[in-house]
């Protein structure tokens, strides 16, 4: 083997030291989006150790809290009034507080994507050309009002009352949705919900894909993750628009193929542990006096809101 | 003289879980370096760190007293430089090869150095032949055996000359053929002046080289570094470490409790 070391290995003629503080290389979107898919991973473990702690809707039957929370979702569509919908916000932030969840992190969450998908969305149809009212807030103030097939564009453009009114229904709406939905996510592990929607009688199989896939997710960040160091570990400079392209492109096509020959393994497995083409999931521990209870009172809740 | 340094080094996993802690060490020019402990003790984590790849949570690490860290990396000089000089194989081959051919995974290194392509041909030339792979040249990497990937996923490193190579788990998962002659390739790299750091739990690998060892606790701390001899012998440390175990075993119809290695003590 010594013989057969190449003669430029054994080359250990120093470079010339770096010059340093000169040609910055800014983080490209490879890097951006590397950092995504860690996330993703950070997220998962995140929400598992969140959702195994101790507290009020953490020690609760993951099956009653999915039928309530799912009972959350229509009442909280169906109340048209601003009223109703402070009370959930209210129940459900003394909900979060009681499963001691961590406050800020969980408002910050329901807040950007309540604001993102709630009021950024709906605010347009706040104006007068969409909702019709008395103007409050003025925007543009034209020379004249026109008329445009069946759309008419007042003289004043601006924000109306009733306009103002739907965009804070709507956005509370979201707000809520998202916030009842978060606060199961934060106090029940994913596998256990994935498990509890049988009570909804989503078949076994499907459970299982969800649960197969929902656990690729992570497999398959922590690869990507793995994969760009080992390319990082190989680059001395910049990577190249093209370069780039050609590498995730690459990269792409080998996910495919691991994913094709992980499939098989993991049928492989399934079918040396007795898999015979029927799922069946093992049977959940009874549901206690204390999940009655504490069910009941969360449904009766949800009735009122719902009434008044 | 001392070529990598680590100082004080904290890692954490998503803000949570520790991977190491407190963890210095140097490692010396043209020396054999073993990083060993059980798995999940930090091994790769601190590779990966020296490699400039991850970045400590608190601490710093220095390669030829320049500081590593995501500023420093991020200037194109040093970059080079340091990419130039240290090559880290990775202990997953699959993710490391990542060109449409075997030639191609030679050749991205060199080019990416700047050295013109008939030289670096020459380099993969040279490389292919030291490995016995140049009846893979035109073969993508997802057509290669295990023992295969990994000869590529060090040739790929080595056409880049690096002074320092780290490998993660050399061995894992090869056949014993291929254990021997990584062990012959990394003993003739160290001959030839490089220095060579690895990461393992096979105690054998560590007897065979006769590196420095460093030993990583369950507890993600450096628990002790030495001589391979004076590690190898102090069984109280292996037991603490995890890295052998008690073990009650049958030689005919007598038992016989005692300290087990698969490869240090166990050799009847």
């Amino acid at each position: 083997m010594k013989n057969d070391i190449p003669s430029f290995l054994l080359d250990t003629t120093s470079s010339p030291s770096p010059k340093r503080g000169r040609g910055r290389i800014s983080a490209s979107y490879i890097d951006k989006g590397i950092g995504s898919f860690a996330g993703v991973l950070k997220e998962g473990y995140a929400q598992w150790e969140l959702a195994s702690k101790k507290g009020f809707l953490h020690e609760f039957d993951t099956r009653i809290k999915v039928v309530l929370w799912l009972f959350f979702i229509v009442v909280i569509s169906l109340k048209k009034e601003i009223l109703p919908e402070l009370g959930i916000f209210f129940a459900i932030f003394v909900l979060s507080s009681l499963s001691r969840v961590n406050l800020i992190n969980f408002y910050r969450k329901v807040f950007l994507l309540g604001f993102l998908f709630g009021f950024l969305i709906a605010l347009p149809s706040a104006l007068n050309v969409i909702t019709h009212g008395r103007v409050l807030v003025p925007i543009i103030t034209l020379s004249k009002s026109y008329d445009f097939w069946v759309y008419h564009i007042p003289e004043v453009i601006g924000f109306t009352r009733e306009g103002i009114s739907v965009v804070a229904m709507l956005t509370l709406r979201v707000l809520n949705s998202l916030s009842v939905s978060f606060l199961i996510l934060y106090t029940t592990p994913f596998p256990e919900i994935i498990k509890a929607l049988k009570v909804l009688k989503v078949p076994d199989t499907f459970l299982i894909i969800i649960s197969l896939a929902y656990k690729y997710i992570f497999i398959f960040a922590r690869i990507v993750t793995d994969m760009y160091l080992a390319k990082k570990s190989r680059l001395v400079g910049a990577v190249n628009g093209a370069e780039a392209r050609d590498w995730v492109a690459g990269r792409i096509a080998f996910l495919f193929k691991k994913t094709q020959l992980k499939c098989d393994d993991v049928f492989k497995a399934m079918i040396g542990r007795g898999f015979s083409g029927e799922i069946k999931l093992y049977r959940y521990r009874k549901i206690t006096g204390k999940d009655w209870s504490i069910g009941f009172f969360l449904f009766v809740v949800e009735l009122l809101f719902l009434w008044s | 003289m001392e070529i990598i340094r680590a100082e004080r080094v904290y890692y954490n996993y998503y803000n949570r879980f520790p991977a190491l802690i407190d963890v210095s060490l140097e490692i010396n020019k043209g020396e054999k370096f073993a990083i060993i402990g059980s798995n999940g003790s930090g091994k790769s984590t601190l590779l990966q760190i020296l490699t400039g790849l991850l970045f400590p949570s608190q601490g710093r690490i220095f390669f030829h007293s320049y500081e590593l860290s995501e500023k420093s990396l991020r200037e194109k000089d040093f970059l080079g430089f340091f990419r130039e000089k240290v090559g880290f194989v990775f202990q997953d081959s699959d993710i490391q090869l990542f060109c449409p051919t075997v030639l191609d995974e030679l050749l991205f290194g060199p080019l990416q150095l700047g050295l013109e392509k008939q030289e670096a041909l020459e380099r993969a030339n040279e490389i292919m032949q030291m490995l016995k792979i140049e009846n893979l040249r035109d073969r993508p990497s997802y057509m290669l055996s295990g023992g295969e990937k990994k000869r590529v996923a060090i040739g790929s490193v080595l056409t880049m000359n690096p002074e320092v190579l780290l490998l993660d788990e050399p061995t894992s998962g090869l056949d014993p053929k291929t254990q021997v002659f990584l062990l012959e390739l990394i003993l003739a790299l160290n001959e030839a002046g490089k220095t060579i750091v690895i990461s393992t739990h096979d105690l054998s690998l560590v007897d065979e080289l006769q590196s420095r060892v460093t030993v990583l606790s369950e507890e993600h701390r450096v628990e002790k570094t030495g001589s391979a001899d004076e590690i190898l012998k102090d069984e109280d440390l292996l037991l603490r470490v995890n890295l052998i175990h008690e073990h009650v075993h049958y030689h005919g119809q007598t038992a016989h409790k005692h300290i087990h290695s698969h490869y240090l003590f166990h050799r009847h």
